[in-house]
């Protein structure tokens, strides 16, 4: 559901999150980063950091140079004038990946659980083929940066393609870095060897964190993905794989970035148009916002 | 110059962490126990630095001992203070108080034992550990492979280079902290919290359970979080149904969320709570229960495995009080004596 007025949650003597709503969606999103850029270029005193995500603006604040109030005041008042949003910056970014890999077998191997592609295969009833062809099949918007250094969360742009799997009960112990995979509806990549409990399904060449940060279309230094990007996943044979491979170690990979606007109000027209209701609800839930 | 002969079981360069890392993934880092690094670094005339993540003032970089151990040979004079666990220090053999600044001469080693109270010592060293600032700070994120010495814990033949003195040796040894502010680290373990995001999708009893329970640290703890073995909390019924799709089938799933960079209190499925630490992910899915105050972070940081904890619920105005009194408490020079 998506609250008729953000629920400003106070999380201990420092942090603040702005709530639009308990689902993830898009056009949710979008008011989020309209928000945050505009604390960005004006940060009111005491704000110390901002972090966007896909349903929540989390707020990072010093309660000895300003008070919750004033801050809480501030950012209700950027969301009272703030109306529908119309664009915003967005980049695409073209993700080159290997599916249905041999790293992904691996881990899958290793912690004794049949090749995940598969599974996400028979869980929405496709054949791998398939799996391939619809997630390479529309935009991924990146809602936010986050978790580990470099990690991202997006959703499919196009509801008809929008699909996923749910998460390992026990997380693996160690995956293998810049593997894709599917956590519930949110498709992202591991940047870093980490624990986690996604659904893999393949593995991009290029990096997603670079501590080398040789590359002018990292974000901010070490980082590639920005909130408001939008990701588009390109299926590639193991030969080119391993030519970018070598071009990316080798620092000469030219990644593929366009710097752009998104037009936010025709995306959300689109959206209505295309049958997707503007929030999920369950009538007979009996759980409160707040 | 400081040369490591025994590394202990992970020893990192910590200062009071980077600050703007969370809409990146990069975690704060910084020392668990951010009041005992501070001293420390009082104590042998470093700037403190701090409080974790809203000053964009790391102060100087210290040493993070988990559990204690750790052997050093100074390669020159060097005023040195430890803080936070006791491991038993020696110089040469011969016992150095805690909370208490002394010289460590060209030749001498230094040998810090296991914890005998406490989960975590601090060693600051006058002039600070001179290690390059990566996006701010010193501290070290070992999974993330930056800040600190390589971002790695330190080992054998490590060299651990210092930043230049600015006082006489002698003027900074035998400072020591006022005693009654010297933390006990007797559990069970007092640490506040304000109620967090989803308590209202925990049952009543469930809260109160989590109020009343004495819990157990699980043993498998670390900077990213530490687990608490207790009972099993519930959720209310009613939780609406598509948030099995976008969330998860268990009802402690929700959709992503930032939470606080620190002290956030996850519970998945239920079952054992765990406390979000210095280099804990910048987003959740979890169903959060309380906040841990920022400034008892550090006494989180001194819990043992199986050490038992209580969690004590205060007002956000309550927790911003505590906050200032800290902070009044470390630019107070009359606390060092």
């Amino acid at each position: 559901m998506v609250y008729d007025e953000p629920i400003f949650r106070t999380l201990g003597d420092t942090a603040i999150n702005v709530e639009f709503g308990d689902e993830s969606s898009i056009p949710i999103n979008f008011r989020i980063l309209a928000v945050d850029f505009a604390l960005r270029e004006e940060p009111p005193k005491g704000l110390v950091e901002t972090n966007p995500q896909v349903r929540t603006l989390g707020l990072v604040f010093d309660p000895l140079s300003t008070t919750r109030d004033h801050i809480v005041d501030h950012v209700k008042a950027l969301i009272a004038a703030q109306g529908t949003v119309e664009t915003l910056p967005s980049r695409r970014v073209i993700i080159p990946a290997l599916y249905d890999d041999p790293w992904s077998r691996e881990c899958a191997e290793a912690f004794g659980v049949r090749n995940n592609i598969e599974y996400i295969a028979e869980f929405n009833d496709m054949t791998v083929a398939q799996v391939i062809e619809t997630h390479t099949g529309c935009d991924y918007w990146v809602t936010g940066v986050g978790f580990v250094p470099g990690a991202f969360m997006s959703y499919a742009m196009d509801p008809g393609k929008r699909f996923g799997a749910p998460l390992y009960r026990t997380p693996r112990t160690w995956t293998h870095a810049r593997l894709l995979n599917f956590g519930g509806l949110t498709s992202t990549i591991y940047p870093i060897r980490i624990p986690g409990g996604g659904q893999l399904f393949g593995r991009t060449p290029i990096e997603i964190f670079d501590l080398r940060e040789i590359s002018p279309s990292f974000a901010d230094g070490p980082v590639l993905a920005r909130a408001g990007d939008r990701h588009r996943y390109e299926s590639i044979a193991r030969e080119e794989y391993d030519a970018i491979r070598a071009e990316v170690e080798a620092g000469t990979y030219e990644y593929r970035v366009e710097e752009g606007t998104f037009d936010c109000a025709g995306y959300v027209s689109w959206l209505a148009e295309t049958g997707e209701p503007a929030e999920r609800l369950d009538p007979e839930s009996t759980w409160e916002p707040a | 110059m400081l040369e490591v002969i025994d590394g202990g079981l992970r020893t990192t360069v910590q200062d009071m962490g980077r600050r703007g890392g969370q809409a990146l993934g990069i975690p704060p880092s910084g020392a668990q126990d951010g009041f005992a690094l501070r001293v420390a670094n009082l104590l042998v005339g470093n700037a403190p630095g701090g409080p974790l993540l809203i000053r964009d003032d790391p102060g100087a970089a210290g040493l993070e001992l988990t559990l204690g151990r750790l052997k050093l040979r100074a390669l020159q004079d060097h005023v040195l203070a430890l803080t936070g666990a006791d491991t038993g220090a020696t110089v040469d053999g011969e016992a150095v108080p805690c909370w208490t600044s002394f010289v460590l001469r060209e030749g001498q080693t230094l040998a810090c034992g296991l914890a005998r109270s406490g989960a975590r010592a601090y060693l600051a060293i006058h002039g600070g550990i001179d290690v390059p600032l990566y996006r701010g700070s010193r501290a070290t994120h070992v999974s993330g492979g930056f800040g600190g010495l390589e971002g790695r814990p330190l080992a054998k033949d490590d060299r651990l280079p210092v930043g230049a003195a600015t006082a006489e040796v002698a003027e900074l040894a035998g400072r020591r902290l006022r005693p009654d502010l010297v933390p006990a680290y007797a559990p069970p373990m007092q640490v506040r919290t304000v109620a967090g995001p989803e308590e209202h999708h925990f049952t009543a009893a469930s809260v109160e359970a989590f109020y009343a329970t004495a819990w157990k640290l699980n043993p498998k703890a670390d900077r990213t979080g530490m687990r608490f073995i207790g009972p099993e909390l519930s959720f209310k019924p009613g939780r609406p149904r598509y948030l099995i799709e976008d969330a998860g089938a268990d009802p402690s799933n929700i959709v992503i969320d930032p939470g606080a960079p620190v002290g956030t209190v996850q519970v998945p499925s239920g079952v054992e709570p765990i406390v979000l630490c210095v280099d804990s992910p910048s987003i959740g899915g979890y169903a959060r229960i309380a906040i841990v105050i920022s400034t008892d972070m550090a006494r989180i940081g001194q819990v043992r495995p199986f050490e038992e904890t209580r969690f004590v619920r205060i007002s956000h105005e309550d927790a911003v009080a505590v906050l200032a009194a800290q902070e009044a408490l470390i630019a107070d020079p009359d606390i060092i004596i």
